[in-house]
């Protein structure tokens, strides 16, 4: 894709995801009905396990990218790798925010060791150590390898992380108050309103991450350049 | 085969000779440890809560904060005069360096974990009926899945500019099934409780062992090459 | 005709920065060469890549007119190291340090060897003491020891007179002239005119990655050499 075509790109996918949020939120405050067991809390659900949704799809590209980084040294997995988890935290954050709020009307406290949430949080910082290892290598070219290692060791974590924070949970029967996935009355309208939910954060991860891998290439092309002021050396990696 | 273990033995061996002729990380392990069972005594207000109810949950804590203390030194005496440049200048295997590297700090770590039973047992006044086999096949599994992400990280945090105090930031989210595997099956044996009862969490234990074992071996080429 | 030591176009990129250039030379059995060059040219670059420690880029290396897979573990076999740094153990003794480095090789016969090697270099009253109770001079000639336990073919020398006082320097001096024992090939690389110029049977100024043309020493004095170094590197070719 041409620099133009990627910024068009971007922009249609920031408009339509933005529109999609807007179309969703009016949906969750007007359209739909309200639940009947839940109450109005339960207006959150549209948005939150998208956030979600969104927050581990960046955990999954950020593994697997950094896994054939590894393999292949190839630079543009790593900027792929990176903008999977800038978005990805992005949405982490947004999850935890929104992740008590809704526990404190539902469950009726602001932190509870629901294994989503705590997976969750347990996301947040390994993200946190990605960037982190990357920023505080003295060698760049070290600190991309480093942070690729955290990634693939992260996402060979997660699963055992989430088995086991379930298995912890499992022990105290009687904290379980509501589980989300219990059977509520789901309208189709519901589902419609899930459906866009799902829809609105994709686009916008989808945006964050094309946005953020471009201008990772445009500061790669301009780091090139500086080293190389005759523009001779075109080192397309 | 027999090539390569005499490689990982030759770096676990060599590890092992400096420390006993220093005994720097066993000491500063070993102090950590002991003055931690102190303040723990002292910060639990044994009119509310009984010290040997939360014991066993101690000791896992304290290994995995002393564990982090002598386990971020591990490169620190091999960048001194470029030894390491010396050993990847050398034929070995980077797997093999590896695994001797998590071998010798394998029996560092262990020393101290049987310490911090000792100290924790005698300071809280533990008493322990149950199987020891299943006891040192849980603390043998947590300390090799622990030393395994410990020492592949402390590759990386030892040229990092925020130097150790980087490890326990990238290894404590990674440790979570460690802590719920390895801690409640030390306290259900102390409870004593059946070992079927913490079985599975042998399972897991070394499942989460061998898996960053493997991994590390096979990631480390990543982390100690310029 | 075959060659002792012949390296073909060696190229390395650091993230889009050329570190060594195309770098060519051809070497008899028993030569030593001396790389002179500022600080920044890629000399250690180019030695890291003879010694099968870092990758060219492309290039490649032949030894007795056959060609070298030098990122191979076999290549490790057959070349040694001496740096500005001693590469040894402070706290182990002399004969440990030997004895680490011979395991990691895979030597069988270390316990007869090194009594040897310490023997014919003078060291066997320090065989017990620990290296970092050793003078630098001293610490320089187990390191030497070291580099040449497993009898390599190709021995690289990356600055090691640093921190050497004159008496060490001349023993060292000693010591590295017997290197060229007719067998071995030499390759020296520092920015220290006067002690590269001494060993050294040809010569070669490596200024920002490439290398002037190699020469003959003999046709060389320092003050010849000088006025060649000052003008590769004022004018990089």
């Amino acid at each position: 894709m041409s620099h133009k075509q990627t910024r068009w790109a971007i922009g249609i996918l920031g408009t339509l995801g933005v529109a999609t949020m807007i179309v969703l939120h009016w949906m969750v405050f007007f359209w739909v009905p309200t639940e009947s067991t839940m109450g109005i809390v339960q207006r959150i659900f549209y948005i939150h396990p998208a956030a979600w949704w969104v927050a581990f799809l960046g955990f999954g590209i950020v593994g697997l990218c950094s896994a054939v980084y590894l393999w292949l040294g190839d630079e543009r997995l790593d900027r792929a790798a990176v903008a999977g988890a800038e978005a990805g935290m992005v949405f982490t954050t947004i999850g935890l925010i929104t992740g008590p709020l809704w526990g404190q009307v539902a469950w009726g406290t602001w932190w509870e060791w629901e294994p989503r949430l705590t997976l969750a949080l347990i996301l947040w910082f390994i993200y946190l150590g990605y960037f982190l290892v990357r920023r505080t290598t003295a060698n760049p070219e070290q600190g991309k390898r480093f942070a690729a290692v955290v990634g693939v060791i992260g996402v060979l974590d997660i699963p055992l992380i989430h088995v086991s924070v379930t298995w912890l949970r499992s022990l105290h029967p009687e904290a379980v108050i509501l589980n989300p996935e219990s059977p509520m009355n789901l309208e189709r309208s519901m589902g419609l309103t899930f459906g866009v939910g799902f829809l609105a954060f994709t686009l916008i991860f989808a945006c964050l991450f094309l946005a953020s891998y471009t201008v990772a290439g445009y500061e790669y092309e301009l780091k090139l350049r500086d080293a190389n002021p005759g523009g001779t050396q075109r080192a397309e990696a | 085969m027999r090539a390569y273990v005499a490689l990982v033995w030759a770096v676990a061996r060599k590890d092992l000779l400096v420390e006993f002729r220093t005994y720097e990380r066993l000491t500063a392990m070993g102090a950590f440890t002991v003055l931690v069972g102190v303040l723990f005594n002292f910060s639990i207000d044994s009119a509310v809560v009984r010290p040997q109810d939360i014991g066993a949950a101690l000791i896992w804590m304290t290994i995995i904060f002393g564990g982090i203390l002598g386990m971020g030194r591990t490169f620190r005496l091999e960048e001194e005069d470029g030894a390491l440049a010396g050993i990847l200048q050398s034929p070995i295997p980077l797997d093999a360096l590896f695994l001797g590297k998590v071998l010798g700090n394998f029996v560092l770590l262990s020393m101290m974990a049987a310490l911090v039973f000792f100290v924790f047992g005698l300071f809280f006044s533990l008493s322990f009926s149950g199987n020891p086999v299943v006891l040192v096949a849980i603390v043998g599994f947590g300390v090799l899945g622990f030393v395994s992400l410990t020492t592949l990280f402390s590759a990386m945090a030892t040229r990092s500019s925020m130097g150790e105090s980087l490890l326990p930031v990238l290894v404590f989210p990674l440790l979570v099934p460690l802590v719920v595997y390895g801690a409640t099956a030390t306290q259900r044996l102390f409870a004593g409780r059946p070992v079927v009862e913490v079985s599975g969490n042998v399972r897991m234990l070394a499942a989460f062992a061998v898996l960053f074992t493997v991994a590390g071996a096979w990631l480390f080429r990543f982390v100690i090459e310029e | 005709m075959s060659f002792g030591l012949e390296a073909i176009g060696l190229v390395r990129n650091f993230g889009g920065l050329r570190a060594v250039d195309g770098v060519s030379f051809q070497l008899q059995p028993g030569e030593l060469l001396t790389v002179f060059g500022p600080n920044g040219a890629g000399k250690t670059t180019l030695l890291r890549m003879l010694a099968g420690v870092m990758r060219p880029d492309s290039g490649h290396v032949r030894v007795a007119g056959a060609p070298a897979d030098i990122a191979s573990r076999d290549w490790r076999h057959r070349v040694g190291i001496v740096s500005h740094q001693s590469l040894l153990y402070g706290q182990l003794t002399t004969t440990e340090n030997l004895m680490f480095y011979g395991r990691l090789f895979g030597l069988t016969d270390l316990k007869t060897r090194i009594p040897e090697r310490l023997e014919s270099m003078g060291l066997s009253d320090r065989a017990g003491t620990p290296v970092r109770e050793l003078s630098r001079g001293l610490k320089q000639r187990v390191a030497l020891a070291r580099a040449l336990l497993h009898d390599p073919e190709v021995v690289l020398l990356d600055e090691p007179y640093t921190g050497l006082d004159p008496y060490a320097s001349a023993v060292l001096r000693e010591q590295l002239a017997a290197l060229k024992d007719g067998l071995r090939t030499v390759v020296l690389v520092t920015h220290n005119l006067k002690q590269g110029l001494e060993l050294a049977d040809r010569v070669a100024i490596q200024v920002r990655g490439r290398f002037s043309s190699v020469m003959d020493s003999v046709s060389l004095d320092l003050t010849g050499l000088e006025a060649l170094y000052q003008a590769a590197v004022e004018n990089p070719a």
